[in-house]
């Protein structure tokens, strides 16, 4: 069991003449991930989920706020103590292109982990090679084709499985697959989401997925828990066919509304939400190229109140907290919870 | 799924079997390449095999000075009658000594140095490209000068010596980028994550990805070594040597007027030849290095 | 608008683009019959080593070496064949009839000019004479397109987000007055939103400004979302062709049925989606005789090994598969697969 209270992290950006701008990337986070369990935080780019996935992994530190694995709070052990509760959390790369040494064979990319791994439990160093077949056939790979190969010579999909395949090196409880598949082409995607799936059935390992594509979540398991993050907050969170089905923030709406439509095979939501436009020069439609440029952020309003469509005088006055309100099964931070049927719903085939 | 696992001491060989194939795969793409080999080739066994040739000393045909080329002298004689040709191969083993020790240092402590501040960042980066800075300021012809005026280089390992600590400074700068861009790369972060300690992820993980960079400088520093000392040697500071190829530059030019006379022309060519061979066999080589170490270009 | 004729037509007959490698030339696009009807937006789909952005380079006659157009013609209304074009013709036809939003346009700016000094350069090399006009013509479609025209023009690439650049991309691309615009993945790298916002931009400057336009993308949902017409290419072949919602709605091709399969959705039985077995073929994979798709399809029959698919149009839709050439073809069940991505 793996969790979090009150993640704060701020990142200094080197301005111009006036020097360090602070730039929050996350405002007191709180999560919790379940053995077995699958998580996923959804949201745009810069919306602080890639740095939560890389403080939950222990490749970044938080300014305040604690990590607790396995009940032990991380900021009462050194960096070096540390090390072994982290290396329970595996980072699964976007790119599985950079993930993987290309001077290295893929045996190799697994023979030193699993060797480390042999020293550890005290096996004999044949252990390390059978294992990493068996890891291989795990995710799917023919080990006989897959180990002598350098990365270049395996598609995107099968690098990918390699990457996961490294990653069960050391049986971690809790995979962080950080935009995992967006990466690999649109056919492959599902099979790389069924294994995660595979995995947490077969191995119980946790999946924490981070994603902006609120479908691919559905396929890492439809039991999971959706987390949507906006400017570093979590503003909606709840179990996944839930809110995907009933949302009731803005924000989340507006993010499904957005998911193009097939149209043809689906008729898109009657309520969709859409964020309101720029005033001239801050696109509000796009916050990935100046994060915390907003005005709102010295306001103490809700972060989302300038592009809300539905914002009252009180989102501008004060900000809400995470929290359940009336018959929700999800939690969020509205003032104006309303569920919206936003999502594109199925014609029926002729 | 059935898998069938080779033991791992038959992958390693397996692997290193497949570098070889794929090196003269390499090398056979361009018949250039072969041509530098095969040049370098013959420097070695000449550096390695060639005072055993010839006897010790050298003998002379006194009444053969500053013969012009012939069969039995394909480069004439010297000053005092020896054979030039003799002379150059003597001196080869000398030359690459000091060019092979040069190249090694260079490296080694370049790379050495680049990797260690690249990969720790903070202070000790600091500490030591400031270092770094400060050695690639100091000019290294004078500063040879100087230091020949007090110490004889007595030896072909003490020359390379001088002239590797002289010269790793741009090969650190240049590895420390490289470090710097590499580490932020997902297998070193993975590498890390697993646990892997740092010897491995620096040794195994980042240096074959700079190893073409690396083998390029190395054979860049041969050059660059070779140049010095001839140059030393032909500038006269270092003590006399007969059969080094810097000081029969210096005898065919200011003893034998080679300049003005024709007759020390061969006695000066010879060594001028064997400067510029070695030099077109390194340069022809060089191009291959990029795919030699890198598996994509390798195996395609 | 300064043009008064329509939107351009462009028919594409027998195109074949093979690229120079170690193991002989190759094709990347075999053949490939397309018509873009004047006015319309058409999309093609498909994943890597389709095809697909050779075939966009190939409206501008801008295949790069090692590659070239091996065979086939591009007939554009107003400018004729580009295969035969050449030299300074081909240059001013570019920007001037055929507008190219570049793959990932949020990088293809010069990071040391201002917008509008590149608007300016675009100008000078197409020999426009009022350059206030220009400028204005600028500031205008990108007032149009939701910026503050004046600002961006001014700003230079890191200073504008992903979703700004693209739109700088698309004010290139329609400054000159193209009537053609080719846009090659216009949404990558850009989130859901800024995705949306960017689709409906499209839909709406060519509908406004009456273009001809070809969307390349490796998603169904942008074409789903902007183009009248989809074609759908695989291993360098166009497979399946028709009005987006028809072939959405059903899709005859197996692969297009495949593709529309495994893309994750929001609502309905998740069950039912998987990933197509084996995985898309490389230039070096491709095979030359029979079906490019026939590895990974559930209909393979004999005759895939040998010849190449007909084409079979029927109305305004056609597909290349031996089985829908008869009618029930299409009504066929797709066959259980697995998500085993190995080739």
């Amino acid at each position: 069991m793996i969790g979090g209270t009150g993640i704060t992290k701020t990142f200094r950006q080197r301005g111009g003449v006036l020097g360090a701008r602070e730039v929050p990337a996350l405002r007191g986070v709180d999560f919790a991930i379940p053995k077995g369990g699958a998580v996923s935080f959804i949201g745009e780019s810069g919306c602080g989920k890639t740095t939560l996935g890389r403080i939950i992994a222990g490749l970044e530190t938080c300014d305040a706020g604690e990590i607790v694995i396995d009940g032990v709070a991380m900021s009462s052990l050194s960096h070096r103590r540390r090390q072994p509760y982290f290396r329970r959390v595996q980072l699964v790369h976007q790119d599985p292109y950079s993930a993987l040494n290309p001077t290295r064979t893929i045996h190799q990319a697994l023979a030193a982990p699993l060797a480390l791994r042999a020293r550890q439990t005290g096996r004999p160093r044949a252990w390390a090679d059978e294992r990493a077949g068996e890891l291989l056939g795990m995710v799917g790979l023919d080990p006989g084709y897959v180990l002598p190969r350098y990365p270049h010579q395996l598609s995107g999909g099968m690098r990918q499985r390699v990457v996961i395949a490294r990653a069960l090196t050391v049986d971690p409880e809790v995979l962080v697959a950080d935009e995992a598949v967006s990466m690999i082409d649109v056919s492959l995607r599902l099979g790389i989401l069924a294994l995660l799936k595979d995995l947490r059935e077969r191995l119980g390992v946790s999946v924490l997925f981070i994603t902006h594509d609120v479908a691919t979540a559905r396929y890492i398991g439809t039991d999971g828990e959706l987390y949507v993050i906006y400017r570093g907050q979590v503003v909606e969170r709840g179990p996944v066919e839930t809110v995907i089905s009933a949302p009731v923030h803005p924000y989340t709406q507006a993010l499904l509304s957005a998911i193009p439509v097939l149209h043809g095979l689906e008729s898109p939501g009657e309520q969709r939400v859409v964020p309101v436009e720029a005033s001239g020069d801050h696109p509000s439609d796009d916050t990935s190229g100046h994060p915390g440029g907003h005005p709102s952020d010295h306001a103490g309003g809700c972060l989302f109140a300038p592009r809300c469509p539905f914002r009252t005088e009180r989102c501008e006055r004060e900000r809400p907290v995470l929290g359940h309100d009336g018959d929700t099964p999800q939690r969020h931070a509205c003032f104006h919870p309303e569920r919206r049927s936003v999502v594109a719903v199925p014609v029926s085939r002729r | 799924m059935t898998s069938t696992i080779v033991p791992e001491t038959g992958a390693a060989a397996a692997v290193r079997r497949n570098f070889w194939r794929g090196v003269w795969r390499v090398m056979r793409r361009k018949p250039s390449r072969m041509a530098g080999a095969v040049i370098l080739v013959v420097f070695a066994v000449m550096g390695i095999f060639g005072p055993l040739l010839y006897p010790d000393p050298l003998p002379r045909d006194t009444s053969a000075l500053y013969a012009p080329p012939s069969l039995r002298h394909p480069f004439g004689t010297d000053f005092e009658g020896t054979d030039v040709l003799a002379l150059v191969v003597t001196g080869t083993r000398y030359v690459l000594l000091t060019a092979v020790v040069t190249a090694v240092i260079t490296v080694v402590v370049g790379a050495g140095i680049g990797l260690f501040a690249g990969f720790r960042r903070g202070r000790w980066d600091t500490v030591l490209m400031r270092f770094t800075d400060m050695k690639l300021t100091i000019p290294g012809l004078p500063l040879l000068l100087v230091l020949s005026t007090v110490w004889k280089f007595t030896g072909a390992v003490e020359m390379g010596l001088v002239l590797g600590l002289l010269g790793w400074g741009g090969v650190a700068r240049a590895v420390r980028a490289q470090t710097l861009s590499l580490r932020e790369r997902g297998f070193i972060e993975a590498a890390r994550g697993l646990g892997l300690s740092t010897t491995h992820i620096v040794g195994r993980e980042l240096l074959p990805g700079m190893a073409p960079y690396i083998a390029m400088n190395a054979l860049i520093a041969v050059t660059g070594a070779v140049y010095a000392q001839v140059g030393l040697f032909f500038l006269g500071v270092l003590p006399f040597e007969a059969n080094n190829w810097g000081v029969m530059l210096n005898l065919a030019v200011f003893g034998g007027g080679a300049l003005t006379t024709t007759a020390a022309l061969p006695y000066l060519l010879a060594p001028l030849l064997a400067i510029l061979l070695l030099t077109l066999g390194i340069v022809l080589i060089v191009d291959a290095m990029d795919e030699i170490f890198n598996p994509r270009l390798r195996e395609e | 608008m300064a043009s008064e004729q329509g939107p351009p037509g462009v028919r594409i007959r027998g195109l074949t683009v093979v690229y120079r490698t170690p193991a002989g030339e190759l094709p990347a696009v075999s053949g490939v019959d397309l018509d873009l009807a004047p006015g319309t937006i058409t999309g093609v789909v498909g994943e890597s080593g389709s095809g697909k952005s050779t075939l966009a380079l190939s409206l501008l006659n801008a295949v790069q070496p090692p590659g070239r157009i091996a065979a086939g013609s591009v007939e554009i209304d107003g400018l004729g064949d580009v295969v035969a074009l050449g030299g300074e013709g081909l240059r001013r036809a570019r920007g001037r009839h055929v507008g190219y939003v570049f793959q990932a346009a949020q990088n293809s700016l010069n990071p040391l000019k201002t917008v509008g000094k590149q608007v300016l350069d675009l100008g000078r090399s197409h020999g426009v004479e009022d350059m206030r006009g220009l400028l204005a013509d600028a500031r205008g479609l990108l007032g149009r397109m939701g910026l503050d025209g004046a600002r961006v023009l001014d700003s230079y690439q890191h200073e504008l987000s992903g979703g700004m650049r693209q739109r700088v991309g698309i004010m290139l691309a329609l400054v000159l007055n193209a009537r053609l615009v080719v846009l090659d993945e216009p949404t990558t790298a850009l989130d859901m939103i800024t995705q949306a916002t960017i689709l409906r931009i499209v839909r709406e400057v060519h509908a406004e400004r009456g273009l001809t336009t070809l969307v390349i993308t490796h998603d169904l949902g942008v074409v789903a979302e902007v183009a009248d017409r989809l074609a759908v290419m695989y291993g360098g072949r166009v497979v399946e062709h028709g009005p987006t919602r028809d072939v959405l709605a059903g899709p005859r091709h197996p692969y297009t049925r495949g593709l529309l399969g495994a893309i994750p959705r929001l609502v309905g039985d998740i069950g039912e989606a998987r990933a197509l077995p084996g995985r898309p073929p490389t230039l070096a994979d491709v095979p030359a005789d029979g079906c490019v798709f026939r590895d990974r399809c559930p209909l393979r029959m004999d005759v895939c090994e040998t010849g190449s698919p007909p084409v079979v149009t029927r109305g305004s839709r056609s597909a290349a598969c031996h089985a829908v050439r008869d009618d029930e073809g299409d009504r066929r069940a797709v066959a259980a697969t697995t998500g085993e991505d190995q080739a």
